[in-house]
């Protein structure tokens, strides 16, 4: 049985998803509050012939890294960066997403939104309305006007870590969420993203190569097969 | 092979990126200019694997699945709205607005627009116009033989005679604010219009809750801070040759598939 060929191509597909996810991370290099994917090849084992058994690459799991980003200082009265662990937790057609992308904006009717129109949700889970004012916003989320406390917005956190999916507009599905504690709320500042350009590049150098190698066995696979099958048909 | 259009659209952003720092390098001196800024946000996602997705008999679960993200989109394109430092003028019709608030200007359409540039002017039949020659509301009109004129913090307009040592008061100028000022629709000229998103014009008298004051004899210089600007030119320019890389790496991949026989 001739398996050397697919066992490689495992591989190979599984590296241009890898390159797509390192292309994706590039590309949101400067977007607030992005937070960089991995991909995780595992072992996928086939039955083989004469009992044994056959090891095949599967890039089918991939990581969110959650790593704090950088901070960017805009000075926006509603730019507000997360330090620590948590999420802002706002309201969208699709039903309630996280984000770390804290780049917020009274709308028409007051509310807190997003730059895609989704408000903000305080702890209780509701819209924030902001009123006339000089606003502040305390390291633990307290929102005043004037020195009046008018809102606290809320930090939350996925109950399954593992569940977070990303979504659209940096935001992420979480399932289920709870409030999360320890982290300070900032002002005027923006979370940058956590795409580090060297690991990425490095990276994407890795996997080109490997999938030249890949390509490279491919081809002398090829050229054995023909060499036996002219061989055989002396 | 979508990593050549991740790349491109992560190229696509940095673009708009530099357009953004040129525009606001360009207006570094334009009176009452606010600087812009570019965000960005990810793309739709592709999902290949749904997470939940049972990999064995026994009921085994992939348990966060494979998403492929499609790239990067702009977001917005936001005013930041910072107070510019004010630069003495000593003009009599130039008035600076310390704090919130725009002054109403009628356009020949007669519909208002709105403005952080306080060069005021005289108009030929006496109004107080802006530069361009557009009245400000509500119109206040100067008498010839006004000697000068003297604006104070509540937009009081009063006129000095020869012959007269009290001044006479010649109208109020007013203010108008928005809940979301983000959300004006910019015009050019350094004037703003109304928008669905910036919410209906409130107006009031300056120095009043919610509205700045007015400082005669100063301009508000434009917010541009040429040092934030360049770091994120260089930001900006790096990110797009990253992208170019990427381009450059899916390019060679696809040429090694393509040498296969």
């Amino acid at each position: 049985m001739e398996t050397g060929g697919y066992v490689t191509l495992t591989r190979q597909s599984g590296l241009m998803r890898e390159m797509q996810v390192v292309a994706n991370n590039i590309a949101n290099l400067s977007t607030a509050g992005f937070r960089r994917e991995g991909v995780v090849f595992s072992e996928y084992l086939r039955q083989g012939g004469e009992g044994g058994s056959i090891s095949m690459a599967n890039a089918n799991a991939r990581v969110v890294d959650l790593t704090q980003g950088g901070m960017s200082t805009t000075g926006g009265t509603f730019d507000f960066a997360i330090q620590g662990d948590g999420f802002f937790l706002v309201n969208t057609p699709q039903g309630q997403r996280l984000t770390r992308a804290g780049s917020f904006t009274p709308s028409a009717q007051g509310t807190l939104v997003t730059p895609d129109g989704n408000p903000l949700l305080d702890a209780g889970g509701t819209p924030v309305t902001v009123p006339a004012g000089q606003i502040a916003l305390a390291a633990d989320g307290t929102l005043s006007a004037n020195g009046q406390p008018f809102a606290r917005i809320g930090l939350w956190a996925p109950v399954d870590p593992l569940a977070l999916r990303h979504q659209s507009g940096t935001l992420f599905d979480g399932g289920a969420v709870q409030p999360a504690e320890g982290a300070t709320l900032l002002q005027g500042m923006l979370e940058d993203s956590n795409v580090d350009p060297v690991t990425e590049v490095s990276r994407m150098i890795e996997v080109q190569r490997a999938y030249e190698l890949g390509q490279g066995f491919l081809d002398r696979e090829d050229e054995r097969l023909r060499g036996v099958i002219q061989t055989l048909g002396r | 092979m979508k990593a050549l259009q991740i790349a491109a659209t992560g190229m696509t952003a940095q673009q708009m990126r530099v357009d953004v720092v040129s525009h606001n390098l360009a207006n570094m001196s334009t009176t009452g200019f606010n600087a812009r800024r570019a965000d960005f946000a990810d793309l739709m996602y592709q999902q290949l694997a749904r997470p939940g997705t049972v990999t064995a008999e026994d009921g085994t679960m992939l348990p966060t699945g494979i998403q492929l993200g499609m790239g990067v989109r702009p977001a917005a394109v936001s005013v930041v709205l910072s107070q510019g430092s004010l630069s003495q003028t000593g003009g009599d019709l130039d008035v600076a607005i310390e704090g919130r608030g725009y002054i109403e200007v009628t356009l020949p359409s007669g519909a208002a627009a709105y403005t952080r540039d306080g060069s005021l002017r005289r108009s030929a039949d006496g109004e107080i116009v802006t530069s361009d020659g557009y009245p400000v509301a509500p119109g206040i009109t100067i008498p010839d033989d006004a000697r000068s004129i003297s604006i104070n913090a509540n937009g009081e307009v009063y006129a000095y005679f020869l012959n007269q040592t009290q001044p006479q008061l010649l109208g109020q100028l007013g203010l108008a604010s928005f809940s979301n000022e983000k959300g004006l629709e910019a015009m050019g000229s350094n004037l703003f219009l109304e928008s669905a998103a910036s919410g209906p014009v409130q107006t009031g008298t300056p120095g009043a809750e919610g509205f700045g004051t007015l400082r005669q004899g100063y301009l508000e210089d434009s917010s541009v801070d040429a040092v934030r600007e360049v770091t994120e030119l260089i930001k900006a320019q790096r990110g797009y040759e990253l992208n170019a890389k990427v381009l450059t790496a899916a390019d060679q991949m696809l040429s090694a598939t393509t040498q296969v026989r």
